[in-house]
């Protein structure tokens, strides 16, 4: 057991230091220069002396080895630099992009969970059935929808065309809510942007939700209790649905890694305020310092999500905790 | 496990649910909407990102001493009168007295100086080159200033004098690395009171400004990426106008809307053909004049801006700058183009319906484009497809904003050369009002010809330049930029294909005091304030 | 990180199914759209790269959707756009499956340090922020149509690799291929003759499931404007579409639905074919589709 934990730890360990290596890298071998957000847009009026000296400001003049020495040596000490292009502390905007981002693509993982936990299981249940064959059309429909497509439709529709829903934001801009009415605001501004993410993030989750019940439905265990006369609904919810549960947890516990790195493609239909935007943005800009901090924490996370499936696993299923 | 994290997940959500930071005014209902397109960093002088409109909304907090008016003509400003000496060399201004800074110090001339000196000390590519025609600044007393030039300067009102937004000396005096540094104390008519990342910035005017209160108590600016989105919300009333000017296809949409006014004039920004004038075979200006002759600029107003946008001038001036040259004038013709081609001897060898070069090689090049752009992507597409009727091979590449920048402008720097063939191109409206932009434009040294990024070069142009440059005379500047527009007329570095208009609309029930600034828009700071009384 | 995969191995399913209805009709919608591509310039009414008329024209008879922003026949675009839009998600499919299938069975055959340096390659793949690598790769290699191709494979092979490399553990399980190493082991030999039969069935499942996935990519890439906008393909309409405003004027209705109907529709037919044949093909089927 400890050996296994030792070596999964090594590999983790691996893992990380070549994605720290490659967070370095790649943004840095990209074609372009990050020179028009130090210098602004008139760069061109620059001399060549001046130019140097803002390289040298920012130690871009330096070796490659070296800024990566530095750059290691500053994540060692939890310091995230500036954003060449905003002027500000990484920190500081993570801190102000990331609770958007945990809210909107948190809360669809949770919600796409429940719902394909459900659908999938009864969908299993009565598998073959005008029900089941209806829920796997729709799931595979939605599985099947570009998500800036569905988003933009959304928007024309329950926005624009309705007015429902706000058209753009995470609330609205300049004003101050309190109480209940920030409350309602805020939820006003999620709905649209979490139903497009949830509709597309569902099919996932009840498709493989489907196929372990339908295996676990196949074991004895199920035959016995229903010829024990185990009223169906609670068979259903005691033995097949919990049993089941397993793989959905894994892809869960897989996925919620991946809820830090945001839903780029929804944020932007959206103008939701998270980190898949700025990462995005980031990009565009050639903006190395925030490039580098987010590809950290998002990879962070996802290794973190992987070692606690990993340490996880053996509580929800007793068969791996027997071996 | 599932409730656990459920759990985490709701106080993420309060976390994002949280007010904003104790202490600071909430909006009002009156707070006039402006949807911009991106993040301007905190708004000050030195983490604004864009020049337009981050220059604009900047300016309403860092004022410059001077301020353009509706004609882009530099009017005083925090200057209260000025005098210039006879040789043009000397300036003298008298600040008005009761200007304060957003945190109730005194503005003085002491600031302005501290000013033009930290900028030199600090590049920025905007205004450090301005006051390197400055030799000395001098003050005396807290309004009086005069600054000695080391030659006469054309352009010295328009920048640095209506450019360069003061600071104020008390905050910025120990600031090492200004593009780290977040505070936004201005003198302006606005002070920044809430910004949030991602999101919106909130400006609110300042009652105690020195030339009366603003017209506009609060001005919220949400940023809002995609195009459509602005303008479906500025239809739907979700925002009251927005920075970004009307796509054509939408003018007629919110001409009809109702509690919707647009405004609409001259766009200074040009759309052009760049050729890389270094190029072995590009470098012959004939066959430049050639590739024009195929080209339909008509057609490409018609049919990319549907009419809202003005042809052309192959001397890259806008007809209603006061520069422009009447006399130069450009008419495509195809057969012209057949006729040009023929007689540079590019005749088609092998048969294969593509043009050869005398020792064989296919007259074949790459147009970039960049691939944020849709109109431009639909222009690079059409010129393809008219340069292949008169037998020249065009591939079209788009690709996002940072590549095509690191071919065509490596570095943005001049003297570092360049790597393309052809582009589609275009320059923002500042450029066109800068008194020398033609020189700006294509002198030979890199220096000097900061954005000639063709690398083209002619002898008589560069002296034209250096002439334009010492000419203080409006009507010899004239005079000099006429002749100017002749030589880039017939050599065509650059093929000028159209400006599109400036199209904005608004709400005029939430603000309708909107001034029109020509060739630039109605994001202006005159829009919010009227001038000072002298 | 791999084993955790595997480890949450899904039971087995005891009845095979046939293709089923499902699968059938995933067929069918591909067929459809190959053949719309195979005769696209016998099909579209006008030349999809010409000018035909005035742009922004609403439907009418002479352009069944109307016409785009520079006055090309939209449907003509659509039924272009078939060939660029499969082209890619096949191409892209079996570079991706090509990778998969050769990792997968390297690993999984010959065990050991390969495998561990391999499959933590795939982990790699799996953890790096996909967007970023994307703009990296198509800015490094051009977004010419053909690099938004390999792109796409080789961003999407990882998940292939994982399911190859499980089926390849499997198999040398058996007695018979144990059997063919204990008279002599000849590596190529045994795998050609009996681990790539073994998988190659999964492969096909893969290599559609992953073109199913291509489409959808080349069109979120096009969105972004990080396409190549000069190729025609379904993406490509519809980030015109976007960036001319089409949801402004009423235009969406016949600019914007069709291609997304279509991107839909090849999606779902390869998935549904997918699936099927992964059901009929793989006991340990896992799906898995990432929160962006």
């Amino acid at each position: 057991m400890w050996r296994f934990v030792a070596g999964r730890g090594a590999q983790y360990l691996l893992v990380l230091c070549l994605t720290v290596i490659l967070n370095f890298g790649l943004p840095r071998m990209m074609p372009g220069s990050p020179m028009v957000f130090l210098a602004g847009e008139d760069v061109g009026f620059l001399t060549p002396e001046q130019r140097a000296q803002l390289y040298a400001l920012y130690g871009l003049d330096q070796p490659q080895w070296r800024q990566f020495v530095t750059y290691v040596g500053n994540l060692a000490r939890g310091q995230l630099g500036y954003s060449f292009q905003r002027g500000r502390p990484i920190g500081e905007i993570v801190r102000e992009r990331l609770p958007w981002t945990l809210g909107l693509v948190g809360t669809s993982l949770v919600l796409a969970t429940f719902l394909g936990v459900a659908l999938g299981a009864v969908s299993a249940w009565r598998r073959g059935s005008a029900l089941d064959l209806g829920t796997l059309g729709v799931a595979m429909f939605f599985e099947s929808v570009p998500s800036f497509w569905l988003g933009m439709i959304f928007i024309a529709v329950f926005a624009a065309h309705l007015g429902w829903f706000p058209i753009f934001g995470a609330g609205t801009a300049g004003a101050a809510f309190e109480g209940w009415g920030l409350v309602v605001d805020r939820a006003r501004h999620l709905a649209l942007p979490l139903a497009t993410l949830t509709l597309i993030t569902v099919p996932g989750m009840l498709l493989i939700m489907r196929y372990a019940m339908l295996g676990v439905l196949g074991e004895q265990y199920i035959a016995t209790a229903r010829a024990k006369g185990v009223p169906e609904g609670r068979v259903l919810r005691r033995h097949a649905v919990r049993n089941a549960l397993l793989p959905v947890a894994t892809v869960f516990m897989l996925n919620l890694g991946f809820v830090v790195s945001g839903a780029t493609v929804v944020e932007t239909v959206f103008s939701y305020p998270g980190l898949g935007r700025l990462l995005y943005e980031a990009v565009l800009n050639r903006d190395y310092p925030v490039l580098q901090s987010t590809f950290f924490i998002i990879t962070v996370s996802v290794i973190a999500a992987n070692v606690a499936a990993d340490l996880l696993y053996p509580l929800i299923d007793p068969r791996v905790r027997r071996r | 496990m599932r409730r656990g994290v459920g759990l985490l997940l709701v106080c993420a959500l309060a976390m994002g649910g949280a007010p904003p930071a104790a202490g600071q005014p909430t909006s009002q209902p009156s707070a006039l909407r402006m949807a911009i397109t991106r993040d301007e960093g905190a708004l000050n002088p030195y983490t604004y990102q864009t020049g337009y409109p981050g220059w604009n909304l900047m300016t309403l907090i860092y004022e410059p001493l001077f301020t353009p008016d509706a004609d882009n003509i530099p009017q005083p400003w925090l200057v209260r009168q000025y005098t210039v000496s006879q040789d043009g060399r000397t300036w003298t201004f008298a600040l008005h007295p009761n200007i304060r800074w957003h945190d109730g110090r005194p503005f003085t001339a002491d600031d302005v100086r501290f000013t033009y000196e930290y900028v030199r000390r600090n590049p920025h590519s905007r205004w450090t080159g301005q006051v390197r025609t400055i030799e000395s600044i001098e003050t005396s007393g807290p309004t009086g200033l005069t600054i000695r030039l080391n030659a006469p300067s054309s352009g010295f009102a328009a920048q640095p004098l209506a450019d360069l937004p003061i600071l104020p000396r008390h905050i910025w005096e120990n600031v090492a690395n200004p593009r780290q540094f977040n505070d936004v104390v201005g003198s302006g008519p606005y002070r920044l009171a809430e910004m949030r990342d991602g999101q919106f910035y909130r400006l609110v005017a300042n009652d105690q400004y020195f030339a009366g209160r603003p017209k506009v108590r609060e001005l919220v600016l949400p940023i809002i990426r995609d195009a459509t989105v602005t303008f479906t919300a500025l239809r739907a009333g979700e925002i009251d106008t927005t920075v970004r000017p009307l796509a054509p296809e939408v003018v007629a949409e919110f001409e009809r809307a109702a509690g919707m006014r647009v405004a609409r004039g001259a766009g200074y920004a040009s759309t052009i053909l760049q050729f890389n004038a270094e190029h072995p075979v590009l470098r012959e200006p004939k066959l430049r004049v050639a590739i024009a002759n195929a080209i339909n600029t008509r057609l490409m107003v018609r049919l990319l801006l549907l009419g809202y946008g003005v042809v052309g001038s192959p001397g890259y001036i806008h007809p209603s700058s006061p520069f422009y040259n009447p006399a130069v004038t450009f008419t495509a013709s195809k057969s012209r183009a057949v006729q040009l081609l023929n007689e540079l001897n590019y005749v088609d060898r092998n048969g294969d319906g593509i043009r050869d070069l005398p020792d064989g090689a296919a007259l074949r090049f790459t147009l970039l484009t960049l691939a944020g752009n849709p109109v431009r992507i639909r222009g690079a597409d059409l010129i393809r497809s008219w340069l292949r009727d008169v037998g020249i091979d065009v591939r079209v590449v788009a690709q996002e904003d940072a590549s095509i920048i690191a071919q065509v402008w490596p570095d943005f720097d001049v003297c570092k050369g360049r790597r393309f063939d052809m582009a589609v191109f275009g320059w923002s409206a500042p450029v066109m009002n800068r008194t020398t932009a033609l020189r700006d434009l294509f002198h030979s040294d890199c220096r000097q010809g900061t954005i000639n990024i063709g690398g083209y070069r002619n002898p008589a142009l560069d002296r034209l330049g250096a002439d334009l440059a010492a000419a203080v005379d409006p009507a010899r500047q004239k005079q000099i930029l006429f002749e100017m527009q002749k030589i880039v007329a017939a050599d065509l570095p650059v093929h000028t294909l159209f400006y599109q208009d400036g199209i904005y609309a608004y709400r005029p029930d939430r603000h309708a005091a909107w001034v029109y600034q020509k060739g630039q828009g109605i994001v202006n700071k005159l829009s919010f304030i009227d001038p000072p009384r002298r | 990180m791999s084993t955790l995969a595997a480890a949450a191995g899904l039971p087995a399913v005891r009845r095979r199914p046939a293709l089923g209805a499902a699968g059938w009709a995933g067929v069918l919608v591909l067929a459809a759209l190959v053949v719309m591509a195979l005769f696209a310039p016998s099909l579209s009414p006008h030349d999809p790269e010409e000018t035909v008329g005035d742009p922004f024209q609403p439907p009418s008879r002479a352009h069944w959707l109307g016409t785009n922003d520079i006055g090309q026949d939209i449907a003509s675009e659509l039924i272009h756009g078939a060939r660029i839009s499969l082209t890619i998600g096949f191409l892209a499919a079996a570079i991706a499956v090509g990778i998969g299938t050769a990792v997968g069975v390297v690993a999984g055959y010959f065990g050991g340090w390969t495998e561990a340096t391999l499959m933590r390659a795939v982990d790699l793949v799996l953890v790096v922020p996909f967007l970023p690598l994307m703009i990296l790769l198509a800015a490094y290699l051009g977004p010419s149509f053909w690099n938004i191709i390999i792109v796409i494979g080789a961003l999407v092979w990882a998940r292939p690799a994982r399911v190859i490399r499980a089926q390849v553990l499997a198999v040398k399980a058996l007695d018979y291929v144990e059997a063919a190493c204990a008279i002599g082991c000849r590596h190529g030999r045994v795998i050609v003759r009996h681990i790539l039969p073994s998988v190659l069935p999964l492969a096909l499942a893969q290599f559609i499931l992953a073109a199913s996935n291509a489409i959808l990519i080349e069109a979120s890439l096009s969105f972004l404007g990080l396409g190549d906008p000069t190729a025609k393909s379904w993406g490509t309409v519809l980030y015109y579409a976007q960036a001319r405003n089409a949801f402004l004027s009423g235009a969406w209705v016949w600019w914007v639905i069709p291609p997304g109907v279509l991107i839909t529709a090849a999606t779902l037919g390869f998935a549904f074919t997918g699936f099927a044949l992964e059901e009929v093909l793989n006991p340990r089927m896992r799906g898995r589709r990432g929160a962006g």
